[in-house]
């Protein structure tokens, strides 16, 4: 399991980055403060706090926090140790270069884990004692499905940097995934609902093809919020995930578990991907 | 059987080519020197032999392995010493050697190897604030894991200080006292010389001598150098000095000429320099240095 001693030393090396305790220093104490805005402001939560809604709350942040955090702490992944020449350090011991991507992987997973249970754990703590109500399996639940996210994060960015022998090349290519993918996904939506509808806008959002759910669930973020719909239906705002309300979809496929789905796909392909291109590589 | 095996290596990226068929053996229990200047193709050998990159053709044995199909089982065997001496900045001297001992499976203290270059009591510091020279030991110990069957060198004495030049020369010659394997590259001949059994002398990517320290004085032509002063040195001058019978490399330094010529072409290089019109002030003979005997390999009598 040669993976497993690169993942070891991939996280002694990337839990030290100063850059992103930094950021999840601000992120925990964001999670917090959200938290007790959620159990303080009855605006928030909609006149009746409850200790689901606040996890739904919470996940918002995490989404965006692991996005970012998973971009500054993997984009150097393998393109900066094929920069600096520390590769052949790694590839000079009996491990395959499968393995290599295999441990920074779960390295860098590792690694952005700490600070998304740290804060998941401190949100709900202190959320659940202002609100006066705990949810323990809901928490738990989301513990798994935000630890899913951030594999699948994690695999986006190291699968993106091990196509690449420039660290210049790597952050491009991760910032440029966050903003088509992330922030302008809703125009790719909406320019896909306009060329389909023959160059018109739909009247309104209800009269948008159905398959369009499927688009909406692409970008990582939706997914988790989907997924996480899909292990919590009674939440109050769960409803259908990201993107358009269940009721309106009624094809088969218009069922939250679509976010569980997309997200193993990003699991897998970046990082099939990256390491394919990185297998074939001169170093 | 032999420890590196090349036959008819060739490698090019786009148009240029790195590597020439090159066809080289390493014996088992020798120390080989791999000389050439910066650029030459030792690097990408050595590339090659540890499967960080594909030859276009051509074969590469490594402990009688194939270096692509069995790279895992080479490098279980192989102890390297990277160029350039980059390390983990963020790890310590400590993390960097379990590291290795947990890669290789070896059962040992981190700190006896670090001990055994002297570094034991930096164990706990990050990399990132070692000295170039305790940079250099951490690779060493590194390199040295599990008692390597092949220990290769990649440009070991770059920007070193004499002490560190001491320490791989120790290094050297404690793994082939054990009977290993040392494969050495270096664009210095003088850090090879004095430890080397033999050596191979890359130019252009073309293997172009193998042989001993000894065997290469010999075939060198055992001949002597010539340095001439002048007061002033014509282009004519030099073209009629290497069109003499007898003369190897010219190389001209100002208005001085270094040149390699036989015993009975000296007076003939005198009179030719002369007759272009320059006045000799001085000239002394030296016998060839191993030096210039590598120069004129390299250069190729430029």
């Amino acid at each position: 399991m040669s993976w497993r001693v690169v993942a070891r030393k991939d996280f002694q090396d990337a839990v030290r980055s100063r850059a992103l305790w930094a950021l999840s220093g601000v992120f925990l104490l964001l999670t917090v403060g959200l938290a007790v805005l959620y159990a303080t402001l009855p605006v928030i939560a909609g006149g009746n706090p409850t200790a689901l809604g606040l996890i739904f709350f919470l996940a918002g942040i995490i989404g965006t926090f692991v996005s970012i955090a998973a971009i500054l702490a993997g984009y150097k992944a393998v393109a900066g140790e094929r920069e600096r020449g520390t590769i052949k350090i790694t590839l000079s011991l009996p491990h395959t270069r499968r393995d290599v991507i295999l441990g920074k992987l779960l390295g860098r997973t590792a690694v952005l884990a700490l600070p998304v249970v740290g804060a998941l754990v401190a949100g709900t703590v202190v959320g659940g004692v202002l609100v006066g109500d705990v949810a323990p399996v809901a928490t738990v639940l989301l513990g798994l499905v935000a630890l899913l996210f951030t594999l699948a994060y994690a695999g986006i960015v190291v699968g993106l940097s091990a196509t690449t022998g420039s660290t210049t090349r790597a952050a491009a290519l991760a910032i440029g995934f966050f903003l088509v993918v992330e922030l302008f996904w809703d125009v790719v939506v909406l320019a896909l609902a306009f060329v389909t509808n023959g160059f018109a806008l739909p009247a309104s959002p209800t009269a948008f093809p159905d398959w369009l759910y499927l688009v909406q669930q692409v970008p990582p973020s939706s997914s988790f919020m989907t997924s996480l719909a899909a292990v919590l239906p009674d939440a109050p705002a769960a409803a259908a995930g990201a993107g358009q309300a269940a009721g309106q979809v009624t094809a088969f496929y218009a069922t939250p578990w679509v976010g569980v789905v997309a997200l193993a796909v990003w699991v897998v392909v970046p990082i099939a991907i990256g390491y394919y291109r990185f297998d074939a590589a001169d170093l | 059987m032999a420890a590196i095996e090349l036959e008819d290596l060739t490698k090019r990226y786009g148009d240029v080519t790195a590597l020439d068929g090159v066809d080289l053996t390493v014996r088992s229990g020798e120390v080989f020197g791999f000389l050439g200047p910066n650029g030459a193709g030792k690097s990408t050998t050595i590339d090659i032999l540890l499967d960080f990159v594909r030859p276009t053709s051509g074969q590469a044995a490594v402990l009688g392995l194939d270096a692509q199909a069995s790279s895992l089982e080479v490098r279980r065997r192989v102890g390297v010493l990277p160029e350039g001496y980059q390390v983990y900045d963020r790890l310590t001297g400590r993390q960097h050697v379990a590291f290795v001992l947990d890669s290789k499976d070896v059962d040992e203290e981190p700190i006896d190897a670090m001990a055994r270059v002297g570094i034991a009591d930096a164990a706990d510091r990050r990399a990132s604030d070692y000295s170039k020279g305790m940079r250099q030991r951490l690779l060493l110990s590194m390199a040295l894991v599990g008692d390597p069957d092949l220990l290769v060198l990649d440009e070991p004495s770059t920007g070193l200080d004499p002490a560190g030049v001491r320490e791989i020369r120790r290094v050297v010659r404690e793994t082939a006292d054990r009977g290993a394997t040392v494969f050495f590259s270096s664009h210095i001949l003088s850090q090879v010389e004095a430890v080397c059994d033999r050596v191979g002398i890359l130019r252009d990517g073309e293997l172009v001598a193998v042989d001993s320290i000894e065997g290469l004085r010999e075939t060198g032509g055992g001949g002597e150098t010539l340095r001439v002063t002048t007061d002033g040195l014509p282009d004519a001058a030099l073209e009629a000095v290497r069109a003499l019978e007898g003369v190897g490399a010219v190389r001209r330094d100002g208005d001085s000429l270094a040149v390699e010529a036989d015993g009975t072409a000296k007076t003939a290089v005198l009179d030719a320099i002369e007759g272009a019109g320059a006045t000799v002030l001085d000239f002394e003979t030296e016998s060839r240095s191993l030096e210039e005997l590598f120069l004129a390999y390299t250069e190729g009598g430029r």
